[in-house]
């Protein structure tokens, strides 16, 4: 048995999945509602969309190259020098992505749970666990997203569940958008928050049948998508668009809104804001993972235990840079958006030359 | 192998220094017992001559712009940890009296947090919200507007959804100090008015934050409880406080919310009716046991029309008229659904009348037209302001069926 | 007429060297004994004579060779020894008494027409003599052979099979192994009377030289799997090996985890149902507990009496084990968070109580907590290692210090002392001794986390644990199997325990190479097709009557 492919497509699929689901899933109806008012999850099915144009870009690349990772093709098709520019911007993206993905979470706990406790810490608290966690294999890395994938579902679809006795047909309607302004900014948000799925990058070399990564990333963009246009469907209903603009956190506050039956649990907001603990985890390991293992490959690096700890200061640094939630939101929005040029269009970029020059990888034996 | 584990060692090292370094603090820990458990807030309209009570605490007169609003008073029901007995039965309960379980503090302040900090001032425990079930609001306040008490309370993350705001007819801190005798905490007690009222089918849901999403809504109003303490410190909900974007503009009668909720058709339903009819002669009381209602909304020259159809099906529960009466004749029973109709028909359009008086939409026929005409809203409303112009001018059509399926355990 | 010298030759010939007898020995490991008994003699005396135990005996085969026995007295058959070494030796067998014996023939007839033992070696290596004698055997030198009779004669006394003490099942068997390796060997071998069942041996303690076996099912597990065991178990360097658990320490994967990464059972029927899945036994000489590699998490909360009870019946009690598994680990956190922390998410009448409650309690939850969890701690200590009768009064003193006058003193608050009590309870309800030793070691830890930053701790520090567990390989297979990495054939008895029918594979992730437990084809009793037989007689015999 081959022991550097070990990855399933099941793995895979859960790995795109619990990537998805992340901290962007609290703020998510407010975006989707800003731009689409009660057409919300029409405007989340659009990103969406866009999201899994991107993948499937990165999945026929990783088809054509099973062996190798984006990195490590990218110097055969454009050549050494113009792929170190494209790799050090996927380097620097992402480990923005992951500063920012740990200072919005920080910045949610100290809201809404602990108050007094300094945005430092929670950040810290995050990087942390998601550095000692990159320091394992890329197969420990597939089984972790893969044990914490229903993890994560049975909070987001238990809110969804427990909402509905309180939604609303009629705030979903009319579900088409009224007007044009500020939805496509929406739906490259929302787009912006499947950048996570740039992982099969790096996982397609892994896996044990390349070919079953279309599959994997089938099922991981229906089910963690899904549960975005759930969650916004279920935040509208409750809700209705008009208050959706007053909420900051419009997830946090339907977990708020609910309560188990028999009053087990009053109410779930800090149970549901501490479950979500792993969905962050899993988001800020996929990028910071994805950073780490870019910066090894690119530098040709035998191993990458070290340098996991290595950039978490840098990474630390971006996080406390943003002054305030409101300028932190603004980052969030604009580097999303600059990221769908790095994670969709250098993909893009690549598949073409790529078709041109008629290059591809060794293929794998497929079992 | 010897130089991995002995850098494992090291690095475990590391961590549990990086570790401890967060030990240097519990920031956040407050002992339950430490926390001054708020279950109820009163809100009321301060008198001219007790606004020189306020303390200054989050400005100082004439250095800091204080607000230029009136000022509120503000009372807290606080929990008294070990006055409340642990377990059921454990040494009777409180006996009525709130002083044994409560604590009532009341201050003054410009806002509602101003008075908090006042308070808190005086207080040595720090104040804690998760547990506000009740804030209750005088009527005077809530004609003036909740503006900024629905700010504080939306902004505090501690608050519930689930909490409920009442407007009481007169003064509010009255019900803070009243001791109802069911429940052990006299807010406790208020709030399963509310909560059971619901399960009676007496009363919408209403939770503070259906509140606001109402009240967010382009197409809609919001609505409160409007309720009223009793001598026995027992407490009448006295019907629906609608409002008109922030402000209060009337206040239903008990009855008028069954009307509410037919319209709505909401379920459990719990009303009854005083049926009259004239052939036999004779009076019964219907009990409602279930509703529903369909609404249309079409475009009719330019001004929304609805039609409402609403299923009524009730059980009679009481014959007033004495023996002449027998009511297992089916004949009978058509005519008390005939009679019965007629009067909810024009017991419903009384209400969406008076609503559409004071401009305010309850039931958020609004959203109806911004649901399934979009493009007549999108052209001609838009926004709030112009739905509560437009609402008036709205026509309706209200059809009810009533069905009369049991008559209780007597045969007649 | 055998001359009879005395046994107590401890003067005679002795030498004191400057090295210990291992070492010596170790520097001498190639010598041989030649033809002379006396030479013999004086090379085990100057070895091993000065202890008291040691016999020798010196006295003439057939009448006319000189010879010399050496056992250790306490660790042999004595009536054997007179019965079936002395008195062979010294008489000619009937059927050569008319014969007389060439001495180049001798060797061949004793060991061919004398000897009754049937365990009995020719060796000429003195080391090799001198450990026979260290594990019970009985060395006979006769003048004028080159080699020496090592015979078989150990006897030790040893406790009789019993009950499993740790593994108690109502329904199941009821032995247990002992310390004697051959008498556990012959408890599996009972059970499982295969061919495939293979049984290798080692020494492993450099004293100790601890007999070690591996058991494993020939064309089941995995040839690699054998191997690796092998090859970690050879490189084991210590003195001594007292008890399997030692063995454990050497081989595991993860020294550092708290979670243990071999299982270990003092069950034969265990053994067999692990043998059988395709897992590898080590047993080793003295220890009544033997080890079973590769080992998975689920393997803890799993008994043997799952499978012995019907299906149903047992799934819901696994599912209770995992519930009291999770109780154990983050009740008493999960308290402390919400009591510091966040006492919005319990009903507001349990929390005006429960703040009534701990009014007066002078300290923070947290500490309140790791007091009573430690006091908990040293009373289950305590009474471990108490004899029972007293044991029994100790109980007493805790639960009334702890359960009444901690409350009544205002020490602790009722509910606490419930919270522990309940992961308490928890905690024994693991079947697995060192696993719910590792849960109750790693809920301190998540009590601080609580402590510091309340469910948002607790989560981490679940977290932390998850990613540990999910790092964690027992001898390489992943420790969470076969739940991740996801294989449903294994899911099927997992949290649940389907019927046995259904459990047609053995685990995937032990790579064995035979895949199914049993055939389909073969004829099953079929319920449908008995029935009729069963329930036709009933009239017959009521006519008969």
């Amino acid at each position: 048995m081959d022991q550097s492919r070990q990855i399933t497509a099941m793995q895979a699929g859960a790995i795109m999945g619990s990537t998805i689901i992340g901290v962007g899933v609290l703020p998510l109806p407010l975006f989707a509602v800003r731009a689409g008012g009660s057409a919300a999850p029409l405007v989340t099915l659009i990103g969406l969309l866009v999201g899994s144009i991107g993948l499937s870009i990165i999945i026929w690349l990783g088809i054509r190259f099973p062996r190798k990772s984006i990195i490590e093709y990218s110097e055969d098709l454009i050549g050494r020098w113009p792929s170190w520019i494209g790799s050090l911007l996927i380097i620097g993206f992402f480990a923005v992505l992951t500063s920012l993905a740990a200072r919005e979470f920080g910045e949610v706990v100290v809201t809404s749970v602990l108050k007094s406790t300094p945005v430092e810490v929670t950040v810290i608290v995050m990087l942390l666990l998601a550095a000692i966690a990159t320091r394992n294999a890329i197969t420990t890395f597939a089984y972790m997203h893969y044990f914490y994938f229903p993890l994560l579902l049975v909070p987001g679809l238990l809110i969804v569940a427990l909402s509905l006795k309180n939604a609303e047909a009629i705030n979903l309607q009319p579900i088409w958008m009224q007007h044009s302004h500020g939805v496509i900014r929406g739906v490259l948000t929302i787009a912006a928050l499947f950048q996570g799925n740039f992982i099969m990058t790096m996982v397609i070399p892994s896996m044990i049948a390349p070919r079953k990564s279309i599959k994997a990333g089938f099922w991981g963009m229906t089910i963690g998508g899904g549960l975005y246009v759930v969650i916004v469907a279920a935040a509208v209903a409750v809700f209705g668009a008009e208050e959706i603009k007053n909420l900051l956190w419009p997830t946090l506050e339907l977990a708020k809104a609910t309560s188990l039956p028999a009053n087990v649990l009053e109410r779930l907001d800090a149970a549901f804001l501490a479950v979500w603990v792993t969905a962050v985890f899993t988001t800020l390991l996929t990028s910071y993972y994805l950073t780490i293992y870019a910066t090894r490959q690119i530098f040709r690096l035998a191993d990458h235990k070290m340098l996991s700890f290595f950039m978490l200061p840098f990474v630390f640094a971006m996080a406390m840079m943003p002054q305030n939630i409101v300028q932190m939101y603004d980052i969030v929005e604009q580097v999303g958006q600059i990221g769908l040029c790095i994670t969709i269009g250098y993909p893009a970029l690549l598949i073409m030359i790529s078709l041109m020059r008629k290059k591809r990888g060794k293929p794998v034996a497929d079992q | 192998m010897p130089t991995s584990s002995y850098l494992k060692i090291i690095y475990s090292v590391m961590m549990l220094l990086m570790a401890s370094s967060l030990l240097t603090g519990c920031w956040d820990r407050v002992e339950i017992d430490e926390r001054a458990v708020v279950l109820g807030v009163s809100i009321d309209k301060a008198a001219k001559d007790e606004e020189e009570h306020e303390s200054e605490v989050t400005h100082v007169e004439g250095s800091l712009p204080a607000p230029v609003k009136d000022m509120v008073h503000v009372a807290v029901q606080i929990a008294l940890p070990g006055r409340i007995p642990l377990g059921p039965g454990e040494s009777g309960g409180a006996s009525g009296n709130p002083g044994q379980t409560l604590w009532v503090v009341d201050v003054f302040g410009h806002s509602i947090d101003d008075a908090f900090m006042n308070l808190q001032q005086q207080i040595s425990s720090k104040l804690f919200f998760g547990h506000l079930r009740v804030i209750v609001i005088s009527e005077e306040v809530a004609r003036r507007g909740l503006a900024n008490i629905n700010d504080f309370f939306r902004r505090n993350s501690e608050v519930r959804r689930m909490a409920w705001l009442m407007v009481s007819k007169g003064n509010a801190l009255d019900l803070m100090k009243a001791a109802p005798k069911l429940e052990r905490i006299p807010t406790l007690y208020l709030m399963s008015t509310l909560d059971e009222g619901i399960k009676m089918g007496k009363f919408p849901k209403d939770y503070i934050g259906i509140f606001w999403s109402n009240m967010s809504k382009k197409g809609q109003e919001g609505f409160l409880p409007y309720i009223e303490l009793k001598k026995s410190d027992n407490v009448e909900i006295k019907g629906l406080a609608y409002f008109k974007g922030e402000k209060m503009v009337g206040a239903t009668k008990p009855l008028e919310i069954a009307g509410y909720l037919g319209l709505r058709g909401i379920n459990p339903a719990g009303y009854r009716a005083v049926i009259t009819i004239d052939n036999p002669p004779g009076t019964v009381i219907t009990n409602v046991a279930h509703r529903s209602s369909k609404i249309k909304v079409r475009i009719n020259k330019g001004i929304p029309h609805f039609t409402i159809d609403v299923m009524l099906e009730v059980n009679v529960e009481e014959v007033i008229g004495g023996e002449s009466l027998a009511i297992d004749n089916p004949n009978i029973l058509t005519e008390i659904e005939k009679k019965q109709n007629e009067a909810s028909v024009k017991f419903y359009e009384d209400i969406i009348k008076k609503t559409q008086r004071k401009k305010s939409d309850i039931f958020g026929f609004g959203e109806y037209v911004r649901a399934k005409e979009p493009g007549y809203w999108k052209r001609h409303i838009g926004t709030k302001e112009q739905w509560e112009k437009r609402y008036p001018d709205a026509t309706f059509d209200v059809h009810v069926v009533t069905k009369i399926r049991r008559i209780g355990m007597k045969a007649k | 007429m055998p001359i009879f010298h005395g046994t107590n030759t401890k003067k005679h010939q002795y030498k004191s060297t400057d090295a210990p007898p291992s070492e010596f020995l170790a520097s001498h490991k190639d010598d041989r004994i030649n033809e002379s008994i006396e030479d013999t003699i004086a090379f085990i005396m100057k070895l091993i004579g000065s202890n008291t135990d040691l016999t020798t005996r010196r006295f003439r085969v057939f009448g006319e060779y000189e010879a010399v026995l050496f056992y250790y007295t306490n660790l042999v058959n004595h009536t054997n020894i007179n019965v079936d070494i002395l008195k062979a030796l010294m008489y000619k067998p009937d059927h050569l008494s008319k014969k007389t014996i060439e001495k180049h023939q001798l060797k061949d007839i004793l060991l061919n027409d004398t000897l009754y033992q049937s365990e009995t070696k020719l060796e000429s290596n003195a080391a090799l003599l001198v450990d026979g004698i260290m594990r019970g055997g009985t060395v006979v030198a006769v003048e004028g052979i080159d080699e020496a009779f090592v015979i078989g004669t150990r006897t030790i006394e040893s406790r009789s099979i019993d009950q499993p003490a740790t593994e108690q099942v109502i329904r199941g068997p009821r032995e247990g192994f002992v310390e004697l390796l051959g008498t556990n060997i012959s408890l599996i071998r009972y059970r499982l009377p295969s061919a495939d069942l293979r049984i290798d041996a080692m020494e492993i303690g450099q004293r100790t030289k601890s007999k070690v076996a591996i058991c494993y099912m020939d064309g089941i597990t995995n040839p690699a799997l054998v191997k690796d065991v092998n090859s970690r178990l050879s490189k084991i360097h210590i003195d001594g090996i007292l008890d399997s658990g030692y063995l454990e320490q050497f081989i595991e994967d993860n020294h550092f985890s708290p979670f243990p990464q071999v299982q270990y059972t003092e069950r034969p029927d265990k053994i067999v149902a692990n043998l059988l899945e395709g897992r590898v036994a080590i047993l080793v000489d003295g220890s009544p507990l033997a080890l079973v590699v590769p080992t998975v998490f689920n393997q803890f909360y799993q008994t043997v009496e799952d499978y012995t009870e019907r299906y149903l019946l047992m799934s819901a009690i696994r599912l209770a084990r995992l519930v009291a598994l999770m109780f154990s680990l983050i009740f008493p956190s999960l308290y402390v968070a919400i009591i510091s922390f966040n006492p919005e998410l319990i009903p507001t009448e349990f929390a005006v109580a429960v703040a009534g409650g701990r009014a007066g309690v002078p300290y923070p939850a947290i500490i309140e907590v790791l007091i009573i969890e430690t006091s908990m701690e040293v009373l289950r200590e305590a009474t471990i290692r108490l004899p029972q009768q007293v044991g029994g009064a100790l109980s007493i003193v805790g639960v009334l210090v702890i359960g009444q006058a901690a409350v009544a003193a205002g020490f602790a608050s009722p509910i606490t002392v419930v919270t522990i009590a309940l992961t308490t309870i928890g905690s024994f309800a693991t079947p697995a001794y060192n696993a719910a030793l590792a849960l109750r070691l790693l809920r301190f830890p998540l009590i601080i986390m609580a402590g510091l930053f309340g469910l948002y701790g607790i989560m981490i520090g679940l977290i932390l644990i998850a990613n540990h567990l999910l790092s964690l390989r027992s001898f390489g297979v992943p420790y969470l199997s076969p739940l991740v990495p996801g294989n449903f054939e294994g899911m099927k008895d997992l949290i649940i325990r389907g019927p046995l029918p259904w459990l047609k594979k053995r685990p995937h992730f032990l790579q064995t190479t035979d895949r199914t437990r049993f055939d389909e084809q073969q004829p099953q009793p079929s319920p449908s097709g008995r029935e009729p037989e069963l329930l036709k007689p009933l009239k017959n015999d009521d006519n008969g009557e």
